[in-house]
């Protein structure tokens, strides 16, 4: 019987026959990273088919799991193919001369991104404070930023551990996840900001 | 002899890719004969639009710290299941009164149906998942760095 | 209730995901389990060039940052194998597969040899198109018979899971299992690797028996 979940397998399916296609015919390394990328979109396609709260709630880890994956490969792909960002010197337009930006759009989405907590808080403070490390020409601590990762992850692991054996402080587990997710996401995205910043300085 | 050939092939690793890539492609295509695939109505977690709601796509609970029903696997597993998702910051509960909009960005304030699945009911993807992250952003400072 | 595995005999529960310990996956847990403990505690091997036609030989030069980098990959590994082996949901076997994958890649690619990176970055991009079968496979799972729960599936009382969503399932596995296959055989020849490299080739052995077992099961 075609019922309306067929209909939509049969096109994602359409779609992953081309996608792989197109992968198995590339040779071209940087190619095959691209086409991954785009390969990754029918797994979501696929699980959000399912069409309940819980297809949204498996999409974020397998997006998650896509997007790392790729970070870890596409620096790889650097190292092997010893692709290095090289120094910009003196663009050729007229310059005004460099000045700090204000500290007050950087504390203003630092502060707002806490005000929003989880995920997208993360997000905007994180841009806030890689705002701050552009702007400010800032020599920022690698360490310190990886270390604050790794405490806001075990918060979010201890968070769980609440929410599966003391279930009736479950609200002090979901301030330790969101406090812990916020922080995590800051500190991605100001990694990610730097690791690519850091030579031009 | 051909499994000699067979190996030699699979030897270069530049072939890799594109056989698995091949073998993807076969079953994506076998995908077609299987597919009438019969959809279970009978479902986790469903999903129900109230159209009135100021949470739009995302209403599931009613009154903060009032537990609703949501159909998990094993309810009784987690005796906190419901409490998660009628939570809403004071900022979240008061943007949800003044303007319709507070549903899009749900997923901005602790609490809600996704953090309800993600941190409580099935938390072990979400560590899972996190270290996964983790894992690879270790690997990708360690070769940015060793540069 | 009986399968392949046996019945299973302990059950820890984590709301909807429940991690179980039958006979055999009981001893798949041991074994990764006792592997992991070898890789912390063994001594990484050193490897030596001896020179054709002479007695010259040296030793090669390995960073000990770089084999803290492997040793901690390899923990890893076997930390994810550990949970591949015992968990009893669907979703979660294939999340902590694609982690054997990406750590695999992690023991191959701290290597410095350029041949070795391209080696890892192969088995990397097979590593990463492997999660799309992984994933649908297990989102067919769900849509056709409504649980993700392998004590669900065993039940007998769901539909039928579709063959084709085992099947992805499977290629899925070979996938991110195929590590053993070639990056460890570029590895082995040009960079000092055990005992983290045969961490590579168990993680992946495990993770081939205990699909055989998830997908006899519904």
């Amino acid at each position: 019987m075609w019922g309306n979940y067929s209909y939509g397998l049969l096109v994602i399916m359409i779609a992953a026959v081309i996608a792989f296609f197109a992968l198995a015919r590339e040779h071209d390394d940087l190619h095959k990273l691209l086409l991954i990328d785009l390969v990754e979109i029918i797994s979501l396609g696929i699980i959000a088919l399912l069409g309940t709260d819980l297809a949204e709630a498996l999409i974020l880890p397998g997006l998650t799991v896509g997007i790392a994956e790729l970070l870890a490969l596409s620096q790889i792909y650097c190292t092997k193919e010893r692709i290095r960002a090289a120094p910009v010197k003196g663009l050729n337009i007229e310059v005004i001369t460099k000045a700090d930006a204000p500290l007050i759009l950087s504390v203003f989405l630092v502060v707002y991104g806490m005000v929003l907590s989880g995920f997208t808080g993360g997000a905007v403070a994180g841009l806030g404070l890689v705002f701050l490390f552009i702007s400010r020409s800032y020599r920022e601590e690698l360490n310190l930023l990886e270390m604050a990762s790794g405490i806001s992850w075990a918060l979010w692991i201890f968070a769980f551990f609440v929410f599966m054996f003391l279930p009736e402080y479950w609200f002090i587990a979901l301030m330790g996840a969101a406090i812990g997710i916020l922080l995590k996401v800051t500190v991605k995205m100001s990694l990610v900001g730097t690791m690519w910043g850091e030579n031009h300085g | 002899m051909i499994i000699r050939k067979i190996s030699h092939f699979l030897c270069n690793y530049e072939n890799i890719m594109p056989l698995f890539a091949g073998a993807c492609t076969l079953l994506f295509i076998a995908g077609f004969l299987f597919l009438p695939i019969q959809y279970t109505d009978n479902q986790l977690y469903p999903k129900t639009i109230d159209r009135n709601s100021s949470l739009d796509p995302y209403d599931r609970g009613g009154p903060p710290f009032t537990q609703v029903t949501i159909a998990a696997q094993y309810m009784e597993n987690s005796p906190a299941a419901g409490l998660v998702t009628s939570y809403l910051t004071p900022f979240s509960l008061y943007l949800s009164r003044t303007t319709p909009h507070m549903g899009t960005t749900i997923v901005a304030h602790p609490g809600g149906i996704i953090d309800e699945i993600l941190y409580n009911t099935r938390g072990l993807d979400t560590v899972v998942e996190a270290t996964i992250l983790f894992i690879a952003f270790a690997i990708a400072s360690y070769i940015y760095r060793k540069v | 209730m009986a399968s392949i595995g046996g019945i299973p005999s302990y059950i820890l529960e984590f709301g909807d995901e429940l991690v179980y310990f039958t006979p055999y996956t009981i001893t798949l847990f041991l074994l990764a389990l006792t592997f992991t403990v070898l890789v912390i505690i063994s001594r990484p091997e050193r490897q030596v060039d001896i020179a054709f036609g002479g007695d010259a030989y040296r030793a090669k030069e390995i960073s000990l940052s770089e084999m803290r980098f492997r040793r901690f990959m390899a923990i890893a590994c076997g930390l994810a194998s550990m949970g591949a082996m015992v968990t009893g949901d669907i979703f979660n076997f294939t999340l902590f597969t694609a982690m054997v994958g990406i750590t695999n890649v992690g023991i191959v690619a701290a290597v410095k040899s350029p041949h070795v990176q391209d080696a890892a970055y192969q088995y990397g991009l097979v590593a990463l198109s492997a999660t799309v079968p992984l994933f649908a496979g297990a989102a067919v799972y769900a849509a056709a018979t409504g649980s993700l729960s392998m004590i669900e599936l065993m039940k007998g009382t769901l539909p039928a899971v579709p063959l084709i969503a085992k099947a992805m399932l499977v290629i899925g596995v070979v996938g991110e299992g195929m590590a053993p296959f070639y990056a460890a055989k570029a590895e082995m020849f040009r960079a000092p690797g055990a005992p983290y490299v045969i961490m590579c080739s168990l993680s992946s052995l495990l993770i081939f028996l205990r699909v055989v077992e998830v997908v006899l099961l519904g």
